[in-house]
C-alpha cells in the first residue's frame, strides 16, 4: 500500500518538475556548505555513481532510502527512487518529485542527494524521461529493481537501457523457479551493455567460499571429481508456507556449471517444497541432488541452512558438510573421510543486511560471468 | 625441494571468491613476544573472521618458555581482547581458531626436532601438505641462530618453506648483507618476505593505483611540472618502551632507511610493466639507485638532524629524550631527520625531494605532497592572485587517508579575485568496518606467496648505502645535533634547509 501523502521527513520538499528540483538541490548544497563553513569543515559533493531504485511498495522504497543513507560514505551517490503507484481511481495521473540531502553518519564532509519520483496512475511510459535528466553525467548508473522485475514491460526495458548494472533480489521473486531461468535471458541480452546481479547470489558468496576452501586442500581435491550426492537445505518458516528456494537453486546451478554436471531429468517435487534432480557428472556417473526446505530458528526464510557433498576418490568415501548453527551467525564446516571426522571448524557467516549486500554489489562494477553460468545451468534444469 | 603443484580448483573462480591462501602451517618464532600478541595473532583472528584462512591451517608457536599449550592459548586470548582491531571478540570463532594453535618449546636444540615432527604430523593430520611459513617475530639478534637451527634440524627440506622477517634488516649495509647471505643459505630470495608494514597500508598501495591506473597524473609527474616533492612522516609519540633499540638506531635507521625511502621509491619510480612482484621491485630499485648519495662534506647542507627536548604534545607535558627511561643523559641519538634529496634521472633531474620525519612532533601525520610549478605567465594582476598558492596534489597516508588537489578558483564577487581551494577525495577506507590492518594484508600475501608488498634484498641494500653515508658523516662530526621542543616541527635548521631554496614546509 502506498499512502496518499508523501512523508516529507523522509523524502524532502516537493519540487514542481525537473528544473525546480535542480534549483532546490543547488539551494540545499549552498546551505549545507554555509553551515559546514561555520563548523570549519568543507563539504565534498562527491559522487561516484547514480543509483536508481524502482519500487512499487512503500516499504521497499523506504528500505532503499535507509540503505542509501547507510552507504553514502562509501558510495556517495545521486539516488533516485521511483515509487510507482498503480492505483488508477480517484487520482490525477502524473509524476511528483521530492528531494533532500543527507549527511551520512552525522559527518558533514560528504553530502548525498536523494530524489523521489512518485509515479501515480498509468504513467509508466513517462518514468524514464523524468529519470534521464536527473542522472549525473559520466557516472555509472545502477538500477536496483525491488520485487519481481516485469521482464517484458516496456518501462522495465527503458530503465534497464539506462543502466550499467541491474540489481535484483531473487529473494523477493514471487516464483523464483520460473523467474530465475528467465533472468538468464536478461543477462544474455545485456551483454556488453549492462551487468546483472542478484542479492541472493551475494548472500551465498560465503557458502561458495567455504565450499571452495575444502577443495583448495590438495589431499581433498580429488574428491571433487567424484561427487556422488549433493544435498542443499534452505530455511522455511515453522508452517512451511514461505518457500523461497532461490539461494539453494543458485548454489546448485553454481555446482553444476563449475563442475560440468548435466541434468538428466528433473524429478517431481519430493517432500513438502523439496526438489529432487537427477544429474550426471562429466564422466557420466549419476549424482543425486536434492534441495529441501528446513525449519531452523534464527534464519530468514530462503537462506541456506546447510549443505552436504558426498564423494569418493575411488577407494575412500568422503563427506564435506557446511551447516549453519541454529540461532547463531556461524556455520560449522566438517570433513568426514571413511566415517571419521578429519577436520572441523567454526566460521562466521554473518547476517549481511541489505546495506552490506548493496555495498558489495557496488564495489563490483562489472558483470559476474560465474553467476550467469549458474543461471544457465538452471535453465537446463527448469 | 618443491612439492608437486596442486590440481586446480574449478570452484575457485569469479570476482567474488578469491584471496584465500593454500593450506599452510604458520610457524611463529618469538611466539611469546610482543609482535605475536599485538599484531600477528590479532591479524590471524581477523582473517579467520573474514573467512580468509584456508580450511587446512595450523599455527605452531615456538619460544623458549616452557608453558603448556592451554596456558599459551589463554595468554593469546587475553592479548587479543586488548589488541584486536574488531571488538567484541567472537569467542566461538576464536575457540575454533585456537584449536589449531600449537606450542613448542625451543629452549634447547631438541625443540627443533619436536617442531619438525609436529609439522610433519600436521601435514598429514591437518592437511597442511608441506607448506610452511616461518615467521621470525623475535628480536633481530635471534634471527641468525634460528636460521642455523632450521638448517641443522632439516626443517626446510622437502617442503615448500618461506620465511618472513621484520625490520630492522641489519644496522648497516654490511650487517644487512650478512643477514641476507645467512637467509639465502636456507631460502631462495623468492622465499624471503621482508616486512615493511608501511607497504601493507591501503593508502600506500593506492599510490601505485593513483599513478599507474590513471592517465591524467602521469604526464605531469616529472621535473617539467613538479616544483618539488615533500614527504612527511610525523609521529607525536616518543620512543615508548623501545629505549635500548632506539639509542642504537635513531630515526635515520628506524624510519628513513625503510619507510621514508620506500615512499620516495613509490612516488619516484617509473611505471612497472605489470603489477607483479619483481616488476614492481625492479622499478623501485632503479629509482633508489638514482637517489644522489650525500657526501660527508655536504651532509650539513643536505641533512638536518635533531633531538627532542622538553615540551608539550597534544596538551600534555612531554619529557626530553635524554630524560626518557633507559636513555643516556648525554645521548646524541637523532629523533628527527630532514633531508634535501635529489633523484638523478631523466624524470626528476633538479627536482628536490624534501623528506622529514621525527618523534614528538605536533601530530601523527604521514603525507606526500607534490607541489607543482606556478603557471608560466601571470595573466591576472598581482592583487587578484595574492591569495593564490601553487597547485599541490597531496596524498595523505594517515590519518584521514585521502587525496586532495589544491587549485585556484575565482571568488564569486565582481571583478577577479583568486583563492586556493581544495578538491578532496576521502578514501571510504577509514569509515569502512572492513578496512584491513597492514598486518592482515601482509600475512595473507605471505601465506599466498605474493611478494609485491615486501622489500627485496637489493632494495634493502641500496637503502642502506644511502643511509650509511649520512650515519658515517655524523659519526665523523659533520652536522650539529640541535634540540627542538617536543610538540614542534623539529629544529629551526630544518626550516632553513628548505627556506634556502625559497620554499617552505607545508603544514602537514
Amino acid at each position: 500500500m502506498i499512502e496518499d501523502r508523501i512523508d516529507e521527513a523522509v523524502w524532502g520538499k516537493r519540487a514542481e518538475g525537473v528544473a525546480a528540483l535542480e534549483l532546490e538541490l543547488a539551494r540545499m548544497r549552498r546551505s549545507v556548505n554555509a553551515h559546514a563553513r561555520e563548523q570549519g569543515v568543507a563539504v565534498a559533493r562527491a559522487s561516484v555513481l547514480n543509483l536508481v531504485v524502482f519500487a512499487t511498495r512503500d516499504v521497499h522504497a523506504r528500505r532503499a532510502a535507509a540503505t542509501i543513507d547507510d552507504l553514502a560514505m562509501r558510495h556517495p551517490s545521486r539516488a533516485i527512487v521511483v515509487l510507482a503507484d498503480r492505483r488508477r481511481e480517484g487520482i490525477a495521473p502524473g509524476l511528483q518529485m521530492h528531494c533532500r540531502q543527507s549527511q551520512p553518519g552525522g559527518r558533514e564532509q560528504v553530502s548525498c542527494e536523494h530524489i523521489l519520483i512518485r509515479a501515480r496512475g498509468d504513467v509508466d511510459d513517462r518514468i524514464a524521461s523524468a529519470v534521464i535528466p536527473l542522472l549525473l553525467p559520466d557516472l555509472p548508473v545502477f538500477l536496483w529493481w525491488t520485487g519481481t522485475p516485469p521482464l517484458d514491460a516496456p518501462h522495465f526495458e527503458e530503465l534497464v537501457g539506462l543502466a550499467d548494472r541491474l540489481i535484483v533480489d531473487s529473494g523477493d521473486f514471487a516464483r523464483p523457479a520460473g523467474t530465475l531461468p528467465r533472468l538468464h535471458a536478461v543477462a544474455r541480452a545485456g551483454h556488453g551493455r549492462h551487468g546483472l546481479t542478484d542479492f541472493n547470489w551475494t548472500r551465498i558468496t560465503a557458502w561458495r567460499e567455504l565450499v571452495s576452501q575444502f577443495f583448495d586442500v590438495p589431499a581433498w581435491r580429488p574428491f571433487l571429481d567424484g561427487v556422488t550426492g549433493l544435498r542443499i537445505g534452505f530455511s522455511v518458516d515453522a508452517d512451511g508456507r514461505e518457500i523461497h528456494p532461490s539461494q539453494a537453486l543458485l548454489l546448485l546451478g553454481w555446482f553444476a556449471s563449475r563442475l560440468g554436471w548435466r541434468a538428466v531429468e528433473s524429478l517431481a517435487p519430493s517432500e513438502a517444497g523439496g526438489l529432487l534432480f537427477a544429474m550426471q557428472r562429466a564422466d557420466g556417473q549419476e549424482i543425486q541432488t536434492r534441495v529441501r526446505p528446513r525449519f531452523m530458528r534464527g534464519i530468514d526464510e530462503g537462506n541456506l541452512s546447510g549443505l552436504r557433498i558426498q564423494a569418493t576418490d575411488g577407494s575412500r568415501h568422503a563427506e564435506f558438510v557446511v551447516k549453519r548453527v541454529e540461532d547463531s551467525p556461524h556455520a560449522t564446516t566438517t570433513v568426514i573421510i571413511d566415517g571419521r571426522v578429519i577436520a572441523e571448524r567454526l566460521v562466521p557467516l554473518g547476517r549481511p543486511g541489505v546495506s552490506e549486500l548493496l555495498g558489495e554489489e557496488l564495489t563490483i562494477a562489472r558483470s559476474d560471468a560465474i553467476y550467469e553460468d549458474a543461471l544457465a545451468a538452471l535453465v537446463a534444469l527448469a | 625441494m618443491t612439492v608437486a603443484p596442486p590440481l586446480a580448483n574449478p570452484l575457485r573462480a569469479g570476482p567474488r571468491l578469491g584471496r584465500t591462501p593454500q593450506p599452510c602451517a604458520l610457524v611463529i618464532f618469538g611466539g611469546t613476544g610482543d609482535l605475536t600478541s599485538r599484531k600477528i595473532v590479532p591479524a590471524l583472528y581477523n582473517l579467520a573472521l573474514q573467512r580468509l584462512l584456508p580450511a587446512a591451517f595450523a599455527v605452531v608457536a615456538a619460544a623458549r618458555h616452557s608453558i603448556s599449550p592451554e596456558r599459551y592459548r589463554e595468554t593469546l586470548h587475553a592479548d587479543l581482547l586488548e589488541f584486536s582491531r574488531t571488538k567484541p571478540i567472537n569467542e566461538d570463532v576464536w575457540r575454533s581458531f585456537a584449536e589449531n594453535v600449537h606450542y613448542v618449546t625451543t629452549k634447547d636444540e631438541s625443540g627443533y626436532d619436536v617442531l619438525r615432527e609436529r609439522l610433519a604430523d600436521l601435514d598429514v593430520r591437518a592437511g597442511t601438505n608441506g607448506n610452511r611459513l616461518f615467521y621470525l617475530a623475535t628480536p633481530p639478534s635471534a634471527y641468525e641462530p634460528i636460521i642455523d637451527m632450521l638448517k641443522a634440524h632439516r626443517l626446510t627440506e622437502n617442503v615448500n618453506a618461506r620465511v618472513v622477517i621484520e625490520k630492522p634488516f641489519g644496522q648497516d649495509l654490511a650487517s644487512a648483507s650478512a643477514l641476507s647471505k645467512k637467509l639465502q643459505g636456507v631460502f631462495t630470495e623468492d622465499e624471503i618476505f621482508r616486512i615493511d608494514h608501511y607497504l601493507g597500508k591501503e593508502t600506500v598501495q593506492n599510490i601505485l593505483v593513483l599513478r599507474f591506473a590513471n592517465g591524467i597524473f602521469e604526464p605531469v609527474w616529472n621535473r617539467q611540472y613538479v616544483d618539488h616533492v615533500q614527504i612527511t612522516v610525523a609521529e607525536s609519540l616518543g620512543i615508548e618502551e623501545r629505549a635500548a633499540y632506539y639509542e642504537q638506531a635513531g630515526t635515520l635507521r628506524d624510519i628513513v632507511q625503510n619507510h621514508l625511502l620506500q615512499l620516495v621509491a613509490l612516488v619516484g619510480m617509473e611505471p612497472p610493466v605489470s603489477f607483479d612482484a619483481n616488476a614492481v621491485r625492479d622499478e623501485k630499485l632503479k629509482v633508489l639507485r638514482a637517489i644522489r648519495p650525500i657526501a660527508p662534506a655536504d651532509t650539513a647542507q643536505h641533512v638536518v638532524r635533531g633531538q627532542y627536548g622538553r615540551g608539550f604534545v597534544e596538551g600534555m607535558p612531554a619529557a626530553a629524550y635524554r630524560e626518557e627511561q633507559g636513555i643516556s643523559p648525554t645521548s646524541t641519538t637523532d629523533t628527527f631527520v630532514a633531508i634535501r634529496a635529489f633523484i638523478d634521472n631523466w624524470r626528476w633531474e633538479g627536482t628536490p625531494f624534501y623528506l622529514r620525519t621525527g618523534k614528538r612532533l605536533p601530530k601523527r601525520s604521514t603525507e606526500i605532497a607534490i607541489q607543482f610549478r606556478a603557471a608560466p605567465h601571470a595573466v591576472f594582476s598581482r592583487e587578484a592572485a595574492e591569495d593564490m598558492e601553487p597547485n599541490a596534489l597531496v596524498l595523505r597516508i594517515q590519518p584521514d587517508e585521502g587525496i586532495s588537489l589544491k587549485f585556484g578558483a575565482k571568488v564569486p564577487v565582481q571583478g577577479i579575485r583568486i583563492r586556493s581551494v581544495n578538491m578532496d577525495f576521502v578514501y571510504g577506507a577509514s569509515f569502512m568496518v572492513d578496512a584491513p590492518d597492514a598486518y592482515e594484508t601482509l600475512i595473507l600475501d605471505a601465506l599466498r606467496g605474493d611478494a609485491t608488498l615486501f622489500t627485496r634484498q637489493d632494495e634493502v641494500e641500496q637503502q642502506w648505502r644511502f643511509v650509511d653515508l649520512i650515519a658515517r658523516a655524523w659519526s665523523e662530526g659533520h652536522g650539529d645535533l640541535p634540540l627542538y621542543p617536543a610538540g614542534t616541527w623539529g629544529p629551526a635548521e630544518a626550516d632553513l634547509l628548505i627556506a634556502r631554496d625559497g620554499r617552505a614546509w607545508r603544514n602537514a
